[in-house]
């Protein structure tokens, strides 16, 4: 049985299904729980349901120590950037713990937080800083596309072991979909292909998987049909569903949110480089927002994002139906 | 350089000046908050307004020289005006345009006037602190006699930045002096369950104490009481004595920001915290009661510096220039999509 | 909301006869321990970056005697004399400072990243002050639990100035955690001192705004250490009348010691003058507290050469002990980089 809930809601729903089935599950964070009305308080009490100050190095050094005496906090960051004020803890201490103990203990923790807002909040507030995260061994990444990924993929992060950075579209964050009712997990590091099609693999992220299937049904009007896969999780990632898609399809399009040299798309492409480069008919090609700050202003935010005219553009020059531009 | 232990009593005009800049301020704010209305789709992200603040902020910038210099946080609108930046310029960034002071660049909470002394903003809670403690680290070393005024909220105290930045500034004896702008909110939290010398009933300018750093509490609602607090804390860095933390006691009006949806969602700005979220309609009453900008001018008409008809014309006066910037935003242009890309380097 | 007066039992313990005995034990077996790392530093035998603790043993031992396994503790770079004060076995550390397999982190941590979670050794951090956050989220962990265990986290005078530590002490505060902050203010944060880092002295001070417990004490006066930490622990685990345990804090030791040795091995310590011997000679808690026991009469010549003898043995085993240990294999590494779901720990 399913029910259709909004992206942000489904999240909520996996924390309070995970929150009841395990009172080692906590969540704290920023203007949370100010008031007794809050459903989470209402639900678990003030004890693990906390609002903390505006301090996100104590905030997620505090889930890193809570962790390793045994309980499982989810800290709320709203906004991926915040996380970036607290870079010794996300990067240096959690996901190194458990490795430079010989694997004594373990870190199990979600810093959970939007990213993408590109609807005018400028530069500060709208990055897709995940690439960052992708170099961390020990860390591992997802990013939800659909409603019933965003439960599925929380609750999976609540249960893993490791510091996850759960990281949610704030573009898709009232996006309703289908959510399986009860407990629903989704594995990391499995792939999820959203179209089938037997020309091109379209492998996208996120807000960018609604761009990519937009693009693909555009191309099916001119006979092309697309692969659209969600790796759903970055670290782990599914480089064997890719790989098998561009087996079949030849050619490839990385769409990706972040500044191209940030993007996890050059990650992927160097694995289908160097694990698929016989099958490929063609060279890859990404399509990324620029190497540039985003912008407040709304015409030039969009010129530097993909969106599905890029993508389609892209598709149709990796198939040769199209110039390529010098 | 001045020498006097009393801050320059501030004549009649100089008291006129003030309300007429807290005029300006609250006006131009209104206007911000009326194009969410009036102009569907305008303004677009995050705006947050300084009503509220006004007699904070300009009984703060009234002991400013032309060389001195401030940072402050994306409730940034106040200040500019102050300094004389040009309101169609501001007005036309938060609208995104090219005739924007950023270029459409930065919109509302990234404002900067460097030739006017404003060095910027950040976006992300408490970084301004350290970088405007690094600008009075210049002012200090290039022995220019300046003066950096710092502002910052009082949720920002909690921040690393904050304690890292005062410790430096305290041992460097540098030219800063920090205003914590304490509106007793950060978003929809209350300060005292966030900060324990809150929760302990303490004021936050106890801070101070773990810097060796002096720390005031001030009632951030009288310009000339925040004058004077901030004159003192000014002349002492300026002879070199080194920092000082002013927690200004205000109230802001509005809500934090307008509300957070996805693109194609109208945006609007919802009802006070107080009334929202703790339902305090009380607290919040109250607080408009108090509102400094009435509060300031009933003042001085009492005291005879102001008449209700100057007094009105100011404020038709201010209601032009206010209604011209929004104008002057709407006619101007939007930048062209490709200079997206300029700017990335120096 | 005012503060709280915490009740509890006041008394400060005082050092017995017995416990002076088992802590020049501890403090010997530190000293000797890493006056043989030196040594091994100087042969290459134990690699990386080293700090040591000479001069700080009586903060270790004081401390860490004190607690229970389930007590957690936090350190820094300077671990080595809270881990074996806290009773973590003396041949895996010195097996995991050689970087063998038999360490007691595999030889994946080293010196700076001693984890021994069953005696309450959770873990110690190379980048300063990160520790801190991590002991406020363990003794949140112990505070929603409705235990009564207290966490303790060691740190020098150099973390004060970082953010991470206000962050960390107004949640503590707020929160009223069973925190106990062991501040070593030795003085000096790598090779600058105190003054040029900040205009507060005293750690006490800068915790001053928050008005929790505090108290400064001479770090080389082992009786002072035990007996004003006793006093901290034994408020903080006591129960907060809520009905269902759970400690309460936090509170602030700050010890003044003398670090004998340069910031890591190897500092040529231009910086400051070579100590003179009598100075040394006040400045050690070893030394002193073997004088005082001494003079009670608690202990003769012959029992000195025991402990100290005892401690060198320990150590000469423990060297033997990792000498014999195989370097950590290269594929020691599979499957540590992520836990599994369901592994415990
Ligand atoms: C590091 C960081 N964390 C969280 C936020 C989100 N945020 C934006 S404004 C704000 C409230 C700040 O409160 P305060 O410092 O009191 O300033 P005020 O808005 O009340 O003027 C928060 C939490 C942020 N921008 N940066
Ligand atoms: C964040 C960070 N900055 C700098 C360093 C380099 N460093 C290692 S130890 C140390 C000095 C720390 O001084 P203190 O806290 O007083 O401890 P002590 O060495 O005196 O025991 C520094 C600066 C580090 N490890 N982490
Ligand atoms: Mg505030
Ligand atoms: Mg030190």
């Amino acid at each position: 049985m399913a029910h259709e809930l909004p992206y942000i809601a489904a999240i909520n729903e996996a924390i309070q299904l995970e929150m009841a089935r395990d009172d080692s599950v906590l969540y704290f964070g920023q203007n949370l729980a100010t008031t007794e009305n809050d459903e989470f308080v209402r639900a678990f009490g003030h004890d693990r349901v906390r609002v903390t100050p505006i301090a996100e190095t104590a905030e997620i050094g505090m889930a890193v120590g809570a962790a390793l005496a045994g309980l499982r906090p989810v800290v709320e960051l709203y906004m991926a950037e915040f996380m970036l004020v607290a870079m010794n803890q996300v990067v240096n201490e959690a996901p190194r713990f458990r490795y430079m103990s010989g694997g004594r203990v373990k870190v199990p923790l979600v810093l959970k937080a939007g990213y993408g807002f590109t609807a005018g909040w400028a530069g500060q507030h709208t990055g897709s800083i995940y690439g960052m995260f992708l170099g961390i061994p020990g860390l591992k990444v997802a990013l939800p596309a659909t409603a019933a990924d965003a439960k599925g993929l929380m609750a999976t992060a609540i249960r893993d072991d490791n510091p996850v950075c759960f990281l949610h579209h704030y573009l898709l964050t009232l996006e309703p979909g289908e959510v399986p009712d009860g407990e629903y997990l989704v594995p990391f590091g499995q792939a999820q292909i959203r179209r089938a099609g037997g020309d091109v693999t379209i492998v996208a992220t996120g807000w960018m998987v609604g761009k990519a299937l937009a693009a693909a049904a555009s191309l099916a009007a001119e006979g092309i049909e697309a692969e659209v896969i969600d790796p759903r999780t970055l670290a782990p990632l599914d480089t064997t569903t890719i790989l098998t898609s561009v087996q079949k399809t030849g050619h490839v399009v990385l769409v990706d949110q972040a500044p191209r040299h940030a993007a996890a798309s050059a990650l992927i492409a160097g694995e289908i480089a160097e694990h698929g480069f016989s099958t490929l008919k063609a060279p890859i090609r990404q399509v990324t927002g620029l190497d540039v700050t985003v912008p407040y202003s709304e015409p030039m935010e969009a010129f530097v994002l993909p969106d599905d005219t890029k993508i389609a553009a892209a598709v149709r020059q990796v198939l040769g139906t199209a110039p390529v531009p010098a | 350089m001045s020498t006097s232990n009393n801050p320059a009593e501030l004549d009649d005009e100089r008291l006129i000046w003030a309300f007429t800049q807290m005029l300006r301020i609250r006006e131009f704010e209104e206007r911000v908050k009326r194009t969410f209305e009036e102009h569907p789709g305008v303004i677009r992200g995050h705006t947050h307004l300084a009503d509220g603040a006004e007699a904070s902020i300009v009984g703060a910038l009234a002991t400013l020289r032309e060389n001195d210099q401030l940072m402050c946080t994306y409730r940034c609108h106040g200040y500019p005006l102050v300094l004389g930046t040009d309101p169609r310029a501001m007005m036309a960034e938060i609208y995104g345009r090219t005739g924007g002071l950023c270029g459409g660049y930065g919109g509302s909470m990234h404002l900067v006037d460097p030739e006017r002394g404003f060095m910027g903003t950040s976006g992300i809670v408490g970084q301004g602190i350290p970088q405007a403690t690094g600008v009075a680290y210049a002012a200090q070393i290039r022995k220019r006699d300046q003066v950096v005024l710092c502002f910052f909220g009082d949720g920002a105290s909690k921040q690393g930045a904050f304690s890292e930045s005062l410790n430096i500034a305290s041992l460097w004896k540098l030219p800063v002096v920090y205003v914590m702008e304490n509106n007793s909110y950060n978003v929809i939290t209350r300060v005292e369950q966030e900060d324990a010398n809150a929760a302990a009933g303490e004021p936050l300018a106890v801070k101070a104490k773990a810097f060796s750093m002096p720390g005031v509490t001030v009632d951030g609602g009288d310009p000339i009481a925040v004058y004077e607090a901030v004159w003192a804390a000014v002349a002492r860095a300026r002879e070199g004595h080194g920092p000082t933390l002013v927690e200004s006691k205000l109230y802001r009006l509005s809500a934090h920001g307008n509300i957070i949806a996805p693109p194609g969602v109208p945006l609007h700005f919802p009802e006070h915290e107080a009334v929202e979220v703790f339902g305090a309609a009380e607290e919040y009453e109250a607080a408009k009661r108090g509102d400094p900008v009435p509060r300031f001018r009933a003042r001085l008409v009492t005291d005879g510096k102001l008449d209700a008809e100057r007094a009105d014309a100011i404020a038709a006066q201010v209601r032009d220039e206010m209604q011209a910037a929004v104008r002057y935003g709407l006619d101007s242009p939007f930048p062209e999509p490709a200079d997206a890309v300029n700017h990335v380097y120096a | 909301m005012p503060r709280t007066t915490r009740t509890g039992p006041a008394k400060s313990p005082e050092l017995d006869h017995p416990t002076t005995l088992a802590l020049l034990a501890t403090m010997w077996r530190i000293r000797c321990f890493e006056e043989r790392v030196a040594r091994l530093s100087r042969s290459l035998l134990v690699h990386g970056l080293i700090h040591l603790s000479i001069g700080g043993e009586g903060v270790a031992a004081a401390v860490c005697r004190q607690l229970r396994d389930d007590d957690a503790v936090y350190s820094g770079h300077r671990a080595h004399g809270h881990a074996l004060a806290k009773g973590a076995p003396m041949d895996r550390v010195m097996s995991e400072l050689m970087g063998r397999s038999d360490g007691l982190c595999r030889g994946l941590g080293g010196s700076m990243h001693l984890v021994d979670r069953e005696h309450g050794l959770l873990g110690a951090t190379g980048v300063v002050g990160g520790n801190l956050p991590l002991a406020a989220g363990d003794a949140l962990a112990a505070k929603l639990r409705g235990t009564d265990q207290v966490t303790v986290v060691f740190f020098g005078d150099g973390a004060v100035q970082g953010g991470y530590f206000h962050e960390t002490v107004n949640l503590a505060a707020l929160w009223e955690l069973p925190l106990i902050f062991v501040c070593e203010n030795n003085g000096f944060a790598e090779f600058t001192p105190r003054a040029a880092h900040t205009k507060v002295e005293r750690v006490c001070d800068v915790v001053a705004p928050y008005d929790f417990e505090r108290r400064t004490v001479d770090g080389s006066d082992v009786p002072a250490l035990w007996s004003a930490f006793g006093e901290y622990l034994a408020r903080a685990r006591a129960a907060d009348g809520s009905g269902r345990g759970g400690g309460r804090g936090p509170y602030l030791l700050e010890c003044l010691t003398h670090r004998l040795r340069g910031h890591y091995e190897g500092d040529p310590q231009a910086y400051r003058e070579a100590l003179a011997e009598a100075d040394w000679a006040r400045l050690d808690p070893l030394a002193r507290l073997q004088t005082d026991a001494r003079r009670r009469g608690w202990l003769g010549e012959d029992e000195v050469r025991s402990i100290e003898e005892a401690a060198r043995a320990e150590v000469e085993a423990a060297v033997r002990f990792a000498r014999a240990s195989p370097p950590a294999e290269p594929d020691a590494t599979a499957g540590l980089v992520y836990a599994r779901v369901g592994t415990q720990s």
